[in-house]
């Protein structure tokens, strides 16, 4: 056998040769490459944003929330009702009691209209307990949060959201700190405004930034449980004491057991009322990693086939080859070459140009991706794995499709192809 | 063994020893006899000439003098190697180390430069860069084309295409140069160049075994071995011409 720097000086010269050909030949597995890149790019992206996401709500959280429940029979006919539903008081102190709860956020939603003149706005009022800015990884973005003194006073003060501000307030106002809103005839003074930039959103109460945070005992002293809904034809009373408990476990290893612990306890505790229900961030995220799963399987085998196809194409041509040179594979073995030689040569060759094709296709799926991330607004994450997989993949390729027209080059017969011209 | 001449012996100074060589061709029920056992040596630093028509079995013995086939009865003897016992590395690497083919096409290789050409041998018998590219000055000089190192064979005349080849052919001092029909492409003027160039090969001891159908070189060589109908009708000492 030659050495090894004369065997790949030897292929690489040949691909030189023809330069355009190399390109056209590769281009099947520059775009099956392009394809498992920007595939990988995207499904990574797509991952990571779920997880910001999930993260945002907590992974370490269960949400229990309160629901409407279905309407029954001929419920609709009732003018008037009090409307008695969710999660109360025992369900929060029993929640509590329970093993691998660290601690329990509860949140009420006041129901309160907020306007901004004669509009409703579909900002919430809410009145939570004073760890929720922690917990929901809010930031405070201009004066402060809720304090303990803000509790024992039942202080009328509040915290915004960001577009709650936005919409409570001219466009252009910046500093809103200090100043008193107004819902219902209730009056409060915000003292602070907070930003959750990572996506938080929790059933049935949305997103912080939508939010008017009032302290929890503030909301009880001012409204008690009570919700008046009332429109043209019926007015209702909506009595629910808890719209979400937002609790912390301390070891997620054991959240399943602790959610189906929760989930049991409360379909006994509220019977057959379909008033609730419980969130675990976690599983919606195993759920989306399944989901991803079926996209990466389907993008896979598009990948797969025209990295196939692609490797058929490189096969034919090297075919193509062999016959072309044979006068020269003649020679060589004339010259002494051996079998092994020429076997090499032509499958280095193989490998250098679908190598080359994973390089090319490298740059080829960056570049799809960015596409993707400008019209899709999909965000895309490159690997340094997914590179060196890709470049694996196309060199295997070159092995799989280029060891059978080396193996006919190695067998050609001198004699018989000396002879050829 | 019907011919006029004695069964080659051993002898001390014999390269290559023919005994008896045969090679026949099936196709399927059908044996083609094409070489119908050769007896004859090539003494060390011999120019031999191999004639015959086409149909003489010429081109079937050159390929196995050049160890591209092997005979299918008899013995071929290089140097103390049967041939017969080889394998196809081994027939591939004495081609390398002791064979100097010389083309009558020249087939040399049309992207590489004279110098390059060169050391295709040399490459095979994994010499490194360095000796590789020194070797293939020196020789490219020998042939008068030290001149010409950089250029590719499109550039080149015919002479000058089968000079190379003539230098590529002693790159791996072989055992002989294997010449087959070295003028066949060349017109009259550049084959007698190129007559006189394995010349000047021989005076410096390079054994020459040159397969042709041309009579009229007979009178180069030391020996002229003629074939007929796969046997050998005559051999004879010839005169060298100059």
């Amino acid at each position: 056998m030659m050495l090894p720097g004369d065997l790949i000086g030897l292929s690489l010269h040949n691909l030189l040769l023809h330069k355009i050909r190399s390109v056209l030949t590769s281009l099947g597995v520059i775009f099956g490459v392009g394809s498992v890149i920007a595939m990988l790019a995207i499904s990574e992206g797509a991952k990571q944003k779920a997880l910001e996401q999930l993260q945002a709500l907590g992974i370490d959280k269960i949400l229990i929330y309160s629901k409407k429940p279905p309407q029954e029979g001929s419920a609709s006919n009732d003018q008037s009702m009090v409307e008695r539903y969710g999660l109360v008081e025992k369900d929060l102190q029993n929640v509590k009691k329970m093993d691998n709860i660290e601690n329990v956020t509860a949140m009420r939603n006041s129901r309160l209209k907020v306007l901004r003149g004669l509009t409703s706005l579909d900002t919430k009022l809410v009145g939570t307990d004073i760890g929720f800015q922690k917990e929901s990884n809010s930031k405070i973005t201009r004066g402060r949060w809720l304090a303990p003194s803000d509790y024992e006073n039942d202080a009328q003060v509040c915290v915004v959201g960001k577009d709650a501000k936005r919409k409570l307030f001219s466009l252009g106002t910046t500093d809103v700190v200090g100043k008193i809103i107004k819902v219902e005839g209730r009056s409060f003074k915000i003292v602070g405004e907070i930003e959750n930039d990572i996506g938080a959103s929790f059933p049935e109460l949305d997103s912080p930034n939508d939010m008017i945070l009032v302290p929890s005992k503030t909301l009880q002293s001012l409204t008690k449980n009570y919700s008046f809904i009332m429109n043209r034809r019926t007015s209702s009373i909506t009595l629910v004491e808890y719209d979400l408990l937002l609790a912390k476990v301390r070891d997620t290893f054991y959240i399943d057991d602790t959610s189906k612990r929760i989930t049991s306890y409360l379909s006994k505790a509220h019977g057959t009322k379909q008033d609730w229900g419980v969130l675990v961030p976690l599983d919606l995220l195993k759920q989306r990693e399944a989901t991803q799963n079926i996209f990466t399987i389907v993008m896979g085998s598009i990948a797969g086939i025209s990295l196939i196809v692609g490797g058929i194409g490189i096969m034919n041509i090297m075919l193509a080859s062999v016959f072309e040179r044979r006068k020269e594979i003649g020679t060589r073995r004339a010259l002494g070459a051996q079998k092994s030689d020429i076997l090499f040569q032509f499958l280095i060759e193989t490998v250098f140009l679908t190598s080359l094709g994973g390089v090319l296709g490298i740059l080829t799926g960056i570049g799809i991706s960015k596409v993707i991330t400008i019209y899709a607004d999909m965000p895309a994450v490159y690997s340094t794995w997914s590179i060196v997989a890709s470049l694996a993949i196309a060199g295997s390729v070159g092995v799989i499709f280029g060891t059978y027209p080396a193996w006919k080059a190695a067998q050609q017969n001198p004699i018989e192809v000396l002879r050829a011209e | 063994m019907s011919q006029n001449v004695e069964v080659a012996k051993p002898h001390s100074d014999a390269l290559v020893r023919l005994i008896d060589l045969q090679k026949t061709y099936y196709a399927g029920p059908l044996a083609v006899p094409v070489l119908k056992g050769l007896n004859f040596e090539v003494k060390r630093g011999e120019f031999v000439g191999i004639i015959g028509t086409s149909g003489s079995g010429k081109s079937t013995l050159l390929n196995i003098l050049g160890m591209l086939d092997v005979p299918t009865g008899g013995q071929y003897i290089l140097e103390d190697i049967e041939v017969e016992k080889l394998t196809d590395s081994e027939l591939a690497t004495i081609r390398n180390k002791k064979i100097g083919f010389i083309f009558q096409s020249f087939n040399l290789f049309p992207h590489l430069t004279v110098e390059q050409n060169i050391e295709v041998p040399m490459v095979y018998g994994r010499v490194n860069a360095k000796e590789r590219r020194a070797r293939a000055i020196e020789l490219a000089q020998q042939v008068k084309l030290g001149h010409r190192l950089g250029h590719r064979p499109t550039q080149l005349s015919g002479g000058e295409c089968q000079r190379v080849a003539v230098a590529r052919a002693l790159s791996n001092y072989p055992a002989f140069l294997l010449a087959d029909e070295p003028t066949g492409n060349l017109d009259e003027k550049t084959s007698g160049e190129v007559m006189k160039m394995f010349h000047g090969l021989h005076d410096t001891g390079v054994t020459i075994i040159m397969v042709t159908h041309n009579p009229a070189l007979e009178a180069h060589f030391d020996q002229v071995i003629r074939l007929r109908d796969g046997r050998i009708e005559s051999i004879v000492a010839g005169g060298t011409e100059r």
